[in-house]
């Protein structure tokens, strides 16, 4: 056996699950929406696609990368601020907002990440939440730059260039295309040989380090990176809603995300879009039973991880999808697998 | 001439006690050089000392001319110093091949561009880089049958032989093998010895850390014996075997 075992696949094979998520995305979705008609279900529709954004965004760097991180919703908040207050005090509309807003919330988790790279397991766990909170804290008592509890409404909607896109359909349209521009980008980085090394610190920091991995910088990579995401997942919702308060971003959020994670399965990104989809649209569905609904969350929650701990699309298979269907992959030509990445 | 590696005077002391006691010597270019002591000896820390996972208490170390003592254990690992370990540590959720593909990741430059933007960013060559030597690695120990398996189903045999891919898919300079044999019965370590031999006869420079004479004695060309954390032999198979020094570590005094 020699190298040339080792082929490209070719171009058209598989595919066929991509085109018919885009598909159900941008034709499918849209033409249902359209049809009932209700701004309720349109709502639903961004609500969920923002969720999908943040537990994507949180996989690499909980599900990847391993590192259990408890603040991602204030970092989510600082992108909607960022959104809110650009466009408020400076005017300044959503095409200029949307890439600041992440980029302050990657600046921001840069700088706390200078000092709690080092941090490892629980006690990484433990600074994020207490970054978390400060962050939250910033939000809510800095009553002169942030409005404190009274939130900030945003007058200008989703625009692209000057053109208004505030309409119900081309608002869906702007969300769901930001969001799959940037899970497209967390699955080129999770399913890279660049994620293996995130892996590789997952599953063990000093045997990765001594084989000659930066550790500590792709470590800080991934976390700004994520934060970078969550920013931009902020601005979505600043403009979308028209209305932001601290109580959008506080701790709960944070674990809501974790939960969408973990449910759908740590180091999975399906999983992770899945877990979102699946944690946003229950309580929806379940609203006819009143107050149970939340209890009945936690059952669902809790019976799934009793029953699938590795997650309702766990990340081997999550893994193996990537490289069948993307053609992320090489080919094995003994055995017609898909090995390594692209 | 410089030395590959050369150890001067390295002493490292944890609390109380002196695990390493100003040691020196040295591994040339191209050398088999095994490393032995019996347990506690500080074999490990002196491996650890090297690989930069443990700083030095006092001494230095340099590789190929160049000081390396206090550089971090990924930069050590980048100058083309890989190890392998005593207590198997491949990376269980992640599949053969993706397990070797970290030692090809980790000499080659590292970042989210790449895999971010692909051939823009040179990520696609280098893909193709990792992707062969990864490749080749699992040919050298004939692991490719296995490449899609996860590393945590292989059985223990096999891991090791994982192990020394990944690190010989980072292309090293010098290969730090840890107790290779620990565990393995004697027909696989017999095995185990021609594998080593064979690389060994590619150019590579290897130092063998084993505290089982019999392996290091068959293959090795030269032998640094530790003993409470002093070297106390350092010579060929046949000196090391006479050495009374090692003969009383070994077996306790008048052997």
């Amino acid at each position: 056996m020699n190298v040339s075992d080792l082929s490209a696949p070719r171009r058209g094979q598989g595919a066929l699950i991509p085109l018919l998520l885009a598909l159900l995305v941008f034709v499918g979705l849209p033409a249902l929406l359209a049809g009932f008609d209700r701004g309720y279900f349109y709502q639903i529709a961004n609500l969920a696609l923002i969720f999908i954004l943040l537990s994507a965004s949180m996989h690499l760097v909980t599900g990847v990368a391993g590192l259990l991180h408890l603040g991602h919703a204030a970092f989510y908040g600082v992108g909607a601020y960022t959104a809110a207050l650009l466009s408020t005090k400076f005017g300044l509309g959503f095409t200029v907002t949307l890439p600041l807003s992440g980029l302050v919330a990657a600046l921001i988790a840069f700088l706390v990440a200078l000092p709690t790279m080092r941090l490892v397991s629980i006690y990484f766990a433990v600074a994020t939440l207490a970054i978390g909170q400060m962050l939250y804290l910033v939000m809510l008592n800095w009553v002169e730059f942030t409005k404190g509890p009274n939130g900030i409404i945003v007058t200008k909607g989703l625009e692209l260039f000057g053109f208004s896109l505030s309409g119900r359909l081309a608002t869906y349209y702007t969300v769901a295309t930001v969001v799959a521009l940037c899970v497209l980008a967390i699955g080129r980085l999770s399913h890279s040989y660049y994620g293996n090394a995130l892996r590789s610190i997952r599953e063990d920091d000093q045997c990765a380090d001594a084989m000659g991995v930066s550790t500590a910088r792709l470590k800080m990579e991934a976390f700004t990176l994520s934060a970078f995401f969550a920013g931009v997942a902020g601005s979505l919702w600043a403009h979308m809603t028209g209305y932001i308060s601290p109580g959008d971003f506080k701790f709960s959020e944070s674990i809501l995300i974790l939960a969408m994670v973990v449910v759908g399965g740590l180091g999975s990104l399906p999983g992770a879009v899945i877990g979102a989809l699946l944690l946003i649209l229950l309580p929806e569905g379940l609203r006819a039973f009143g107050d149970f609904r939340n209890i009945m969350v936690g059952l669902v929650m809790f019976l799934s991880i009793l029953l699938l701990p590795k997650g309702l699309l766990g990340e081997v298979s999550a893994l193996q999808l990537a490289r069948r269907q993307l053609g992320a992959a090489w080919r094995n030509t003994v055995k017609g697998e898909g090995i390594g990445w692209r | 001439m410089t030395h590959l590696l050369d150890i001067r005077n390295v002493s490292r002391r944890f609390g109380g006690v002196l695990a390493v006691n100003d040691v020196t010597g040295h591994v040339d270019e191209g050398e088999l050089v095994g490393l032995i002591g019996p347990n506690g000896a500080g074999k490990t820390t002196l491996f650890n000392l090297i690989s930069g996972f443990t700083p030095l208490s006092s001494g230095s170390v340099s590789f190929d001319g160049r000081t390396i003592s206090g550089l971090k254990t990924n930069q050590v690992a980048r100058l083309g110093i890989s190890r392998t370990f005593q207590n198997l540590r491949v990376f269980p959720n992640m599949s053969v091949f993706d397990n070797v593909s970290v030692g090809a990741v980790g000499a080659l430059p590292q970042g989210a561009l790449g895999a971010l933007f692909g051939s823009l960013a040179g990520g696609g060559a280098r893909s193709a880089e990792i992707s062969r030597r990864t490749w080749e690695a699992l040919e050298a120990v004939g692991l490719t049958h296995v490449a899609g398996e996860l590393a945590a189903n292989l059985p223990y045999g096999q891991r090791k032989y994982l192990e020394i891919a990944r690190a010989l898919a980072m292309q090293p300079r010098f290969l730090i093998l840890d107790e290779p044999a620990a565990g393995l019965n004697d027909t696989e370590t017999r095995a185990l010895a021609d594998f080593i031999k064979r690389l060994h006869g590619t150019g590579l420079t290897i130092m063998l850390v084993e505290h089982d004479m019999t392996l290091v004695m068959s293959i090795c060309q030269r032998i640094l014996v530790l003993a409470s954390g002093r070297k106390i032999a350092d010579g060929p198979p046949d000196a090391i075997r006479r050495d009374q020094a090692v003969l009383e570590a070994y077996l306790g005094v008048d052997a």
